[in-house]
């Protein structure tokens, strides 16, 4: 045996090396050799050498090696470290940084990665370094960023993996190595690794945009898509993925969030349907996936099926067909939708329960959202609760609580009739002074009593005078909802069925009144009855003469006679009831079962009552004792009962309109602060802190202004909002603002609520333009007036045998005079007279103001228009329209030469007398289509139009449909017995998402095509003059049968529309 | 030998003579009697079935009560319905061509004029423009039918009384009342009567029971809330007196008014909707 072998001749030629190379091995000689024996040592020595002398720069792997090898010939024992040691030669022979990588990696990764994989990691990171540079830096990383994968990530997946990177690599090495470094993020959150690689590695073949996109949306998969779906989910977009859909990572990204709104049991229904769609239609699955919760919000999983099957039929016939149909953006499939669910939304019976309100309240009642109520942000909160603010109704989005669609129905219609019940009933027109008729008025003598003030609204100066004011408004409501709810059923014998089942339902959906502290329990007892709880009243055996007492003053009120001064005072007797319950726990023992029903009805000691609130309010607001008073819980069909709320939104909206109305002893405004504090004191609304009754103070003072009337003109030309293209109906939100369809010619469907249409007046400008334009015309004015004027007695025609008429029927005198020659009775008609058919048209103009009417028109001699008018008072309207004109533009418009042809047009009208309206169209994006009103068709022909035809200006885009189905509307209101729509633009229709991928000019075109036709088929003849030079090829689609006439000229429209006009007008 | 059944009368022998069921709403009855005392043309103006006719009707029976007393001849009522193709001689007459000639017959204006009556024009506006001329004189002081083919003039009867009527609602801006017509008439305004005296006219002329009419006419007031949105004319009385007749003859009351007076308003088949539902929540 020899002693420790000698390592000196290693030593010589380490030192031939940096110095680190040869201190890495000394640091590392001992542990090495203690581990693994003298002889081994020597040769674990020597092997170094020779990896440091195998090239240039191999000496930096012999470093790492020797750094590694303690570690590592601990972790992994002696014949393994052998195979280590020849996979880490193999490298160097590859590529020394490679090597060194691979070496510097190896004690962590050797921790987790099974030694008989060791060679194939090896392989793994030399499989990427191809010799050159930059595929070994690649190799490098992997092995830098090895550990973090090999801890999460089987081998197998290992495998996959880098063989991904590898494709990657054979584009771009950048890519390459930014895959890896998402790898290592990404990887080791998904669960399902496989399967994502399998799918990156498709998707690489095409874009690697998408591969980083799939990785990143991954994650979101992972968090959304219940675990046991997830490998279908992961097959399935490869499946699509494969079949060639473009952008995969979003319809990840999408359908991992629509997914995530779905329980697991639906996610598995809507996933096999997906599966099931993945054979006929890429597109369609990402739009079932993505609408399928919205879809499941209405109907039931069972009924998805038979929506489902239907669509998938309708997709297999029209493929783009059936993708609106999946998107939701097609009429068919709403309908489908509509017909399957049993939930009400309320957009659909807006205009049906909308009318029906307006016929019980008599006034005008607008349906609105609760939603809508509550982001005004004006006292009311509530998002499902009906309320009223006094004119509109708000009702919840959704009905869904019942079985069917009927029911849900009845049960809007029950909850639409108690909010309009409070309007047809008069529950705000409360008067502190008026007179109630079933009681004796004591509100007087107890506001005296206490020395109370008067406040802004007499509903305020009720409340005011309780010291527990959540106590009054409490029952105030209850009692109010039972007198409106009295009323109706004595008013509306037919709702009764409803009625009562949904008010039984309410009963028993009550928590138990045996849980409630004693004062509360009260007040529930009261909500009961108001509720005709007939029988089984649970009263605290203490509380049974009060109890009778109440239910006695409810049916006073409930009386058909009794008004809303009958519930103040019912409201201050029971107050003066309940307040004196201590609100303390009832023992289970102490309640008993009343026979709230016999009790007569008889007025209360007025002095008690009065001496008792003077006795609260000198003991300040503490009751009798117990815990604090609560509210019961809300009856939801009577809503939200906001009567303070009302009463001062609509003095406020007194205020802003004209003050000549009765409220003199209030006719001082309402500042700020006085709201503020009004806000505070009403137990209507909940505040958190200042700052928040400070914003609905003057969110209230906003929506009182904005209620003023005579101000929905004058918006001016702004800026248009730009909004997402995305999504689905639209919903008018601002008033003259209206809905329509859209047409997909591919999908051969409507797109149900596409296009918001925003009606505005046009701003009005100087009528100087209007004379201007008659004066430089006036030649040809005379023309078409005289023109004009010769079509009325052309229609005067002749009817013959008559019996009578303005003279003698040649014809058929002589054959009456045969016949009588013939002793025949003859034929007594033997006139003629002329019958005036009367001309009854209506016709509706639509200018084109899209930017391109901007353009400037090239003009031939218009010498003649700078001859000064000879009459002084023109000429100064010409000289200073001149100046005007010249400092502004030199030159004419597009659109300055169809105001022009309609100032012609128009004067001429005003010769025959048809009646016409002028509208400008213009907008952007299907959000905003701006409809500009010019004159309305019965509107008078005054200086208003002549100046709002002045200001009339290139705006944004051209999305006629819309504008068309608009003036359509208008004219169709209209009784003309000949109407006509003229559609006068400079070029072919086109908007923002005015199209559909592929045919973009054809969608607007074909949408255009069918408002006009349409219009049609509610009898107006719709015609298209267009000055686009080349306006035939579109127009021959868009109205190729209906009439249409391209202008070449542009100068020529002046003489031409109203040539055109007569001609098709006769 | 059969038995004649029907009552025959020369147009200007007819004569109202038992008394028409009327219930004032306002003070229309004086209005008229003082009219009439000066023999005042009378204008009739209202929406369809709000009673005009039956006023007429009413009043002819009224002012033939003192005669009745004194044995005066009664005063006929004439009633000519108005159309679009009514022309002038259709008022005043015209020649018949017989085998041996011509004959004149006087048309149902001339013939209250001569024989002395109210002769009542419903719905003027609609005839053509031509009859004005025979209006205008017959309507002032003058009180002449001109019979321009026989070239006489016809003073009128001391007893003659014209009245027209009309309803703004429903025609054209353009088909407007002309002023010079208006002018010559005092005018009577009629309206859907209120709830409270609309449900005893129902009752009387139906036959329904009380509550029956009572809702019947809440029916009214709830749909006449409706006109100008949605609906041009609100339910005349007279559709609701239907109404009740088919109740009383058994029809559920929610089928009858579906038939009577929902599928009569209005074609619009969302209207129909709402206005279904409000008669759903009256009857049961």
């Amino acid at each position: 045996m020899t002693s420790a072998p000698d390592h000196s001749h290693v030593i010589a030629e380490l030192e031939k090396h940096p110095a680190a190379l040869l201190s890495a091995y000394e640091e590392a000689k001992d542990r090495v050799t203690s581990a693994i024996g003298p002889v081994s040592a020597l040769k674990w020595a020597e092997e170094g050498v020779q990896l440091a002398n195998l090239g240039a720069r191999s000496w930096e792997a012999a470093t790492e090696y020797y750094k590694a090898s303690p570690l590592v010939v601990e972790i992994i024992g002696l014949p393994q470290f052998e195979r280590w040691l020849e996979s880490g030669a193999g490298l160097v022979d590859e590529s020394p940084v490679v090597a060194s990588s691979f070496f510097r990696a190896s004690p962590s990764v050797l921790n987790t990665l099974a030694p008989r994989h060791i060679a194939g990691w090896a392989m793994l990171g030399s499989s990427l370094s191809k010799g050159t540079w930059k595929s070994s830096s690649l190799a490098a990383r992997f092995f830098d960023i090895s550990n973090d994968l090999v801890e999460n990530v089987t081998f197998h997946e290992l495998q996959l993996f880098v063989s991904l990177v590898q494709t990657l690599s054979n584009r771009s090495y950048d890519l390459a190595s930014e895959a890896l470094v998402l790898g290592q993020r990404v990887l080791p959150s998904v669960g399902e690794r496989e399967e994502l690689i399998s799918l990156a590695t498709v998707l690489a073949e095409t874009s690697w945009r998408e591969v980083r996109g799939s990785f990143e949306a991954a994650a979101r998969v992972s968090l959304s898509v219940d675990r046991k779906l997830r490998r279908r989910y992961f097959s399935l977009t490869e499946r699509l993925a494969r079949s060639g859909m473009a952008n995969v990572s979003a319809f990840m990204i999408e359908s991992a969030a629509s997914l995530a709104r779905l329980p697991q049991e639906q996610q598995v229904v809507v996933l096999e349907r997906a599966e099931e769609l993945a054979d006929i239609s890429s597109e369609a699955v990402g739009a079932f996936l993505k609408t399928a919760p919205t879809v499941l919000e209405r109907i039931s999983t069972s009924q998805l099926d038979d929506w489902y099957q239907r669509g998938q039929e309708f997709l297999k016939e029209n493929p783009d067909g059936g993708v609106a149909y999946f998107k939701l953006e097609s009429q068919r499939a709403e309908q489908l939708l509509e017909a399957l669910s049993s939930s009400i939304e309320l957009d659909r019976v807006r205009g049906l329960l909308g009318m029906y309100a307006n016929a019980l309240a008599g006034t005008e009642v607008q349906l609105q959202s609760v939603s809508e109520l509550a982001h005004k942000n004006i006292g009311w909160v509530s998002m499902e609760l009906a309320t009223t603010d006094g004119k509109n109704v708000f009702l919840p989005e959704m009905v869904d609580q019942r079985e069917t669609k009927a029911e849900n129905f009845s049960w809007l219609k029950v909850v639409t009739t108690h909010q309009v019940g409070h309007i047809e009933f008069n529950s705000f027109d409360f008067n502190f002074n008026g007179e109630a008729a079933r009681f004796e008025d004591l509100r007087r003598r107890v506001a005296d009593g206490i020395g109370a003030k008067p406040s802004a609204t007499d509903v305020s100066s009720f409340f005011d005078m309780f010291p527990e004011r959540a106590l009054a408004a409490d029952v105030f409501s209850v009692v109010e909802d039972a007198r409106v709810d009295a009323n109706l059923l004595q008013r509306y014998k037919g709702l009764k069925e409803h009625y009562y089942s949904v008010q039984e339902e309410t009963l028993k959906a009550r928590s138990p009144i045996h849980e409630m502290p004693a004062q509360k329990a009260m007040v529930e007892l009261l909500i009961r009855l108001s509720l005709h709880q007939s029988e089984n009243a649970q009263v605290p055996s203490q509380y049974v003469q009060q109890a009778q007492e109440i239910a006695a003053l409810l049916r006073q009120v409930q009386d058909p006679l009794a008004t809303v001064e009958d519930t103040a005072e019912a409201t201050l007797r029971i107050y003066h009831l309940i307040s004196q319950v201590p609100n303390e726990d009832v023992p289970p023992d102490e309640w008993e079962e009343a026979d709230l029903s016999e009790t007569e009805f008889s007025e209360p000691d007025a002095e008690a009552i009065v001496q008792n609130f003077q006795r609260q309010v000198e003991e300040g607001e503490e009751g009798e004792g117990g815990e604090e008073y609560e509210s019961p819980e809300d009856v939801e069909y009577r809503g939200d009962f906001k009567p303070e709320m009302v009463q001062l939104l609509s003095k406020m909206k007194g205020q802003q309109g004209d003050s000549d109305d009765d409220s003199q002893e209030m006719a001082e405004g309402l500042t700020q602060e006085e709201i503020e504090q009004m806000l505070r004191d009403s137990s209507e609304v909940d505040f958190g802190d200042d700052a928040e009754v400070q914003q609905v103070a003057s969110n209230m003072m906003k929506e009182a202004g904005s209620d003023a009337p005579d101000n929905p003109s004058g918006q001016g030309y702004n800026s248009l909002p730009h909004q997402d293209e995305d999504g689905g109906p639209l919903e008018p939100s601002e008033p003259r603002s209206f809905v329509y369809d859209e047409w997909d010619f591919r999908a051969n469907d409507y797109r149900p609520r596409w296009c918001v249409v925003q009606e505005r007046t046009a701003v009005a400008g100087e009528t100087a333009f209007f004379q201007d334009t008659l004066q430089q015309y006036s030649g040809l004015m005379d023309q078409i007036r005289r023109q004009f004027e010769s079509i009325r007695p052309e229609t005067y025609r002749k009817h013959k045998r008559l019996p009578d008429g303005e003279d003698f029927d040649f014809d058929a005198a002589i054959e009456a005079l045969i016949d009588l020659r013939g002793k025949v009775s003859p034929d007594d008609r033997i006139y003629w007279r002329r019958n005036k058919d009367e001309r009854d048209v209506a016709v509706a103009f639509l200018l084109d103001m899209s930017a391109s009417t901007a353009e400037a028109v090239e003009e031939g001699s218009r010498d003649g228009e700078w001859n000064a008018p000879g009459d002084p008072v023109a000429y100064t309207a010409w000289l200073r329209a001149r100046r005007g004109e010249t400092s502004r533009r030199p030159y004419k418009r597009i659109i300055d030469v169809e105001k022009e042809s309609m100032v012609l047009l128009m004067t001429a009208l005003e010769a025959i007398g048809d009646r016409y309206g002028v509208y400008g169209f213009s907008g952007f994006g299907r959000e905003n289509v701006e409809f500009y009103v010019i004159k309305e068709i019965e509107e008078a022909f005054t200086d208003k139009a002549k100046r709002r035809l002045d200001k009339v200006a290139p705006l944004h885009a051209t999305r006629m449909g819309p504008a068309i189905r608009h003036a359509a509307a208008k004219l169709a209101k209209t009784d003309a017995k000949t109407k006509f729509l003229f559609v006068i633009s400079d070029g072919r229709p086109q908007d923002r998402g005015y199209s559909r991928e592929g045919v973009e000019k054809e969608y607007a075109v074909q949408d255009t095509r069918m408002a006009l036709m349409e219009a049609r088929q509610s009898n107006i003849t719709p015609f298209c003059l267009t000055v686009d030079r080349n306006g035939h090829d579109y127009l021959r689609t868009m109205a190729g049968d209906l009439g249409y006439e391209v202008l070449p000229d542009i100068m020529e429209l002046p003489r031409r529309l109203p040539q055109l006009y007569k001609k098709i007008t006769l | 030998m059969t038995e004649q059944t029907y009552q025959r009368h020369s147009i200007e022998e007819y004569v109202v003579d038992s008394e028409p069921f009327y219930l004032p709403v306002a003070d229309e009855i004086d209005i008229f009697e003082a009219a009439y005392a000066e023999r005042v043309p009378i204008l009739l103006k209202g929406p369809t079935g709000t009673g005009k006719t039956r006023f007429v009707e009413y009043m002819s029976w009224r002012v033939n009560q003192d005669r009745v007393k004194t044995g005066n001849p009664l005063s006929s009522l004439v009633t000519v319905a108005c159309h679009e193709d009514l022309t002038a001689s259709d008022l005043v007459g015209r020649y018949l061509l017989e085998p041996d000639g011509t004959r004149w017959i006087d048309g149902p204006l001339t013939r209250a004029v001569k024989h002395g009556g109210i002769c009542y024009l419903d719905e003027v506006i609609e005839a053509r423009k031509d009859t004005t001329v025979l209006i205008h004189p017959l309507a002032d002081h003058r009180r002449l039918l001109h019979i321009e083919k026989l070239g006489e003039v016809i003073e009128a009867h001391p007893n003659f009384l014209m009245v027209i009527s009309y309803n703004p609602g429903y025609q054209n801006a353009l088909k407007d009342l002309k002023h010079s017509t208006r002018q010559r008439f005092v005018a009577i305004e009629f309206d859907f009567p209120p709830r409270d005296l609309e449900g005893p006219i129902i009752e009387h002329e139906s036959g329904c029971n009380h509550e029956t009419a009572q809702q019947l006419a809440l029916l009214g007031e709830k749909i006449r809330n409706l006109i100008g949105q949605g609906l041009q004319e609100g339910a005349s009385t007279r559709l609701l007196v239907y109404t009740g007749k088919l109740i009383e003859r058994g029809i559920a009351p929610r089928r009858a008014c579906e038939v009577a007076i929902v599928w009569g308003l209005t074609d619009d088949h969302e209207i129909q909707k709402s206005v279904m539902e409000v008669v759903t929540s009256i009857f049961e």
